[in-house]
This record gives structure tokens, sequence and C-alpha cells, in this order.
């Protein structure tokens, strides 16, 4: 967390935000629970109800217990799990194509293109992946980037 | 030499270093898990109806285990506030005075629940909880009929008084096995009836005994050139050591040791091999054991010892049957099973199925995750890393943020573990 944001008055606010967090958190498990004992429901609607609670709870748990929500302007860190989900997503992807692709007595096949796509797609996913991190990595000396704060600073002025 | 970038942010990344660290750790940490979350749910779209035996979870200890990882992972973010306020610790009967150290011991007394919980409880019940299935249809169903014909006529579930054994036995196996209706309603139940016709049902529940082999172990002949090297001494050394008559055992008389355990009498078929003699075991008779045994499998309930089972007959407490005791207590009605109709027997093992193979991967190492981060948490409680504290107070803050971060992570995959595995 940045460091205006170190007031205790803030502080104060932020302990009464991780009661009330754990309380959510507490309050979606118990939902999920109830939701199972309660009603019988087939297995895509199950996952999809219990799945976004879960996901209700971990955006929770991220935006305030991991103070994400303060350092989202940070891009080292938005960049990095951004990345991280879209090679993640790619190869989930691909392995869902193959899984597909596998040929099943009651299904047809998949058209060829689509083979050739999941293939082109495991290919560019992760030079895709190297290119961003190399760049957001290859940044300006810690030395020199005090400068180009003042320079903003200074821009700004002018304007 | 003194460590750049511990408390001030780094210019170019707008964070201090530690920070960065453990973002970069945590973006590895969901490629780990993401990919055995991507396996479950693919072997559990790809598993067959009725392969996939997730109906047995036992949810309440699952939400309880929930909870306690939850209130630890905001006990731990408190912690790292009370140190931002310069709170190191505070007297324990003034819950609004505590400090770092209060709410750290908290922290840690969850995260050894939520361990205790899993490693001497959800664990261990599934390793002694057994599956049977039988290679006959029509014993199957005598044991269905023996073991649940008086629960289901007492069953008051449905508010009738009584169904058929075999719609009290469709009634729980439909939610444990067959909880996905595939193809409209109606597939659990055609998918039951097939399982239930071709025999393919498992009996579940606790082995509560088994009769056992009493096994003779019979001394033949000697022979000298079977294992050269062993004198005519060490050979009768080594009878007289299994606590038999020498002179007999090696003029050719058989010597009978009777009626010896299991163990016992595999040592001695052992040592007396090893001296050149030849051994026959036979079962001379079985042994009533009231005992619950653990790891048991196929194979050793069916050992062939001389023409006959090591283990005749199991007795087995079924679940979902409900009788009443001398006493008046509830118990599981127990059935006797014949092992010469056993075709497969597991505990709830990750041999058992693929739901229980990757069950075992993925909450393991969850709780693995869990154990590291009670490692550190004591590292951090203890003089030598209170020693940051009070040599640099930000850096320490810094420090338990970081943890911290990797706590809710571990958190953040418990969130998503306990719908999947214990729900859907």
């Amino acid at each position: 967390m940045s460091d205006s944001h170190d007031s205790p008055d803030f502080l104060q606010y932020l302990i009464r935000l991780f009661y009330m967090v754990g309380g959510v958190l507490v309050a979606g498990t118990l939902i999920t629970v109830l939701i199972d004992v309660l009603f019988h429901m087939p297995l895509p609607m199950a996952s999809f109800i219990g799945l976004s609670i879960a996901l209700v709870k971990a955006g929770f748990v991220v935006a305030i217990f991991m103070h994400y929500k303060w350092d989202k302007k940070l891009i080292m860190i938005t960049g990095t799990m951004v990345l991280t989900f879209i090679f993640f997503a790619g190869m989930m992807g691909l392995i869902m194509w193959t899984e597909g692709d596998v040929p099943r007595l009651d299904r047809a096949e998949v058209h060829v293109s689509w083979v050739v796509a999941a293939a082109l797609l495991g290919l560019v996913l992760p030079a895709s992946f190297t290119f961003l991190t190399i760049k957001l990595l290859s940044q300006p000396a810690p030395v020199e980037a005090a400068v180009p704060k003042a320079k903003r600073v200074a821009k700004k002025k002018k304007r | 030499m003194e460590i750049p970038y511990t408390v001030k942010p780094r210019p170019d990344t707008g964070l201090y270093n530690g920070k960065l660290g453990i973002w970069l750790f945590l973006a590895s940490e969901v490629m780990l898990f993401g990919a055995l979350f991507s396996s479950y749910v693919l072997l559990r779209v790809g598993a067959e109806p009725g392969t996939w035996s997730m109906g047995l979870m036992n949810i309440t200890v699952g939400a309880g285990n929930t909870m306690v990882l939850i209130a630890s992972s905001m006990f731990v973010v408190l912690a790292w506030a009370e140190l931002k306020q310069g709170n190191l610790s505070g007297p324990w009967l003034k819950p609004r005075n505590w400090g770092y150290t209060n709410w750290k011991w908290l922290t840690i007394a969850c995260a050894v629940l939520f361990l205790a919980v899993k490693w001497s409880y959800e664990w261990p019940q599934k390793f002694k909880h057994y599956d049977i299935w039988l290679n006959d249809a029509a014993v199957l169903h005598d044991s269905f009929k023996k073991g649940y014909h008086e629960t289901a006529s007492h069953s008051s579930d449905k508010g009738t008084k009584g169904v058929s054994v075999k719609e009290y036995v469709e009634g729980f196996y439909t939610t444990r096995y067959f909880k996905e209706p595939s193809d409209g309603s109606d597939g659990s139940k055609a998918k039951f009836k097939d399982a239930w016709d071709s025999g393919t049902l498992a009996l579940s529940g606790h082995i509560n005994g088994y009769e056992e082999a009493m096994i003779d172990v019979q001394v033949g002949q000697w022979d000298a050139n079977s294992k050269p090297g062993v004198t005519r001494d060490e050979a009768k050394a080594a009878v007289i050591a299994a606590g038999g008559d020498a002179k007999q055992a090696l003029d050719g008389v058989g010597l009978v040791f009777p009626k010896l355990d299991y163990d016992k009498a595999k040592r001695m078929e052992y040592l007396l091999k090893q001296a050149g003699f030849k051994v026959n075991l036979s079962v001379a008779d079985y042994e009533k054991v009231e005992a619950h045994p653990w790891f048991w499998r196929t194979p050793r309930v069916n050992e062939d010892i001389g023409g006959q089972p090591r283990v005749r007959s199991i007795v087995l407490g079924l679940d979902h049957s409900h009788i009443q005791d001398e006493a008046g207590n509830e118990v599981h009605q127990e059935i006797e099973i014949e092992t010469r109709h056993i075709s497969r027997l597991s505990a709830y093992e990750p041999k058992h199925s693929t739901f229980f193979g990757i069950y075992y991967t993925i909450t393991g190492l969850h709780a693995a995750h869990v154990f590291g981060g009670i490692i550190v948490m004591l590292y951090n409680m203890l003089p030598i890393g209170l020693a940051m504290w009070h040599k640099d107070r930000e850096r320490f803050t810094n420090r338990i943020e970081t943890f911290g971060l990797f706590w809710h992570f571990v958190d953040l995959v418990w969130i998503f573990l306990f719908p999947i595995l214990y729900i859907l």
C-alpha cells in the first residue's frame, strides 16, 4: 500500500472493512452450504451458483485483504496477474480443444481448421506472454526514474 | 551490505521488492493450482456417471474448515494492521488492545486446527471406510436385502412408512454417485437400474471384524542342494529357533507348527526356506477377529494359503443402515460377506478411484501450503524473527504484509476448493 494511506484514520477504516469482509466470507460459505442442502440442482446449475459465490468471496479477499483495491494502479502487480491469467486461460483453452478433438463414437469430428487454430494459439500465447513480460521488466533504471517524475510535474504546470 | 528497497518502493515498479517478489510467486502458484483445478474439472466432466463418488464428502466438516480458514485469513490481516499502528503485543484479556502477537497466535491456532481436522479426522476417516464390489449380482442383492431390510421398512424419511430395499438403496446411491442427472432427471434412475441389475454397485461401510486363517506350517524335506552354502547344522539351528525338533525335521518327518497367525506363519516359512527346507502352509481353522483393519486391499484378503483364502469372511457395518441394539443405541446393521464373492475391496484411499486420487492430490498440496505458512508464522513470532521489528519496524511490517499476501492466497485456493470438492 502506498504511503499516503498510512494515517491512523485510514487504518481504523481498514480494520472495520476487514471485519466486514470476514462477515461476507462467512455468509458466502453458509449460503453455499444452504443452497446445496436445500435444493437439488443439475450439475451445470450447481457449478454456476457455487463457483459464482466462490468468485465473489475471492474478489473480496483479493480486493480488501490483499489490499489490491489500493494497489491496482501498480502495473507490476496487475500486469503480472493479468498476464498469468491470459497465459493460463490459453493453456486451458488448448487442453479443452485437444479434449474436444478426441474422436468419440457419439460425436462428429471437428473441422480441421479448429485444430490448426488451437495449435497456432498454443504458439502465440506463450510468445506474447514472454514478449510482454520482457517489455514490462525492462523499464528505466531506478536512478533515472526520479527525474521523469519531476518532469511530469513540470509539464502539468505548463498546461 | 544494505539490501535496497525493503521499505521504500522502488521508483520504477512502485513497490518494495519483497511485495513484487511475493506477487510473482503467487502468479506461479496460480499456475500450479490452476493446473490441478482444471485437471479436476476435466476429469469430473469426463467421468462416466456412477464413478464420481463425491456425495460422501462430509459437508459440515468442510464448511467448518472453510470458516476456520476464513477467520485465520482475517486475523492475519488484523495482525498487520496492528503492526502498522505500532502495536506489537497487548494483554490477552483486553481484545481492544490486542497487538500483532495476539492476532498472529490466533492465526496459528486456526491454521493448526485446520490441519488437525484434516489429519486426524477427514483423511483417517476415509482410510478405514471401505467399498466392496462383489462378483455375483445375486449375492449383492441378497446382501442389500439383509443389510437394509430393517432400515428401509422403518424409514420415515419419505413420510411413508417403509420403502422397498431397492428404493432405499437408490435413494442414497443416486446422491453419492449419480448426482448429475445427465440426460433429464430420469437419467440417474436409469443408470442406477443398470448398475443394480448388473451388480456393479458397491457395498460401503466399516469392516468391524473378519475371520482370519490359523495356519499350520509343515516342515518338509531338507534339500542340501536347494540352498548351497547352508550347512546341516545351520538348518538344524533354524528349525530349533523356530521352536521345533531338529532331528525329526532333518530325518524327513513332517514337523507341524500348528495354528499360527498369519504374520508368524509367514516369517517361519521364510526362515525355513532360507535354511533349505520345503515348507507347506495350510489353513487349519479360521479365527474370528474383532478389529478395524486399515489399508486392506483385495490381494491381501484373497491371498491363497494352501488353496484357501487368508480371510474367509468380513463383517461389514453398512452405511445408511440404522438399527437399534439391545441398549437402544443406534448402530449400523452388520452383514457377513464371504471373501470368495469379493471382486474388489478398497478403502477410500487414492487408489480407490479417480475422484479420491485427485482429491488427495489437491487437498494434500493445499495442506502442505498451510503447513509451510505455520512454519513462517512461528518464525515471525520467535525472538529471531522479532529482532527485525526492533531493528527496523517498517521492514518487519512489510515482511508481515508479504506473508499475509501468501496466506490470503492459500485461503483463496480453499474458497474455490470447497464448492468444487464438497458440493459439485
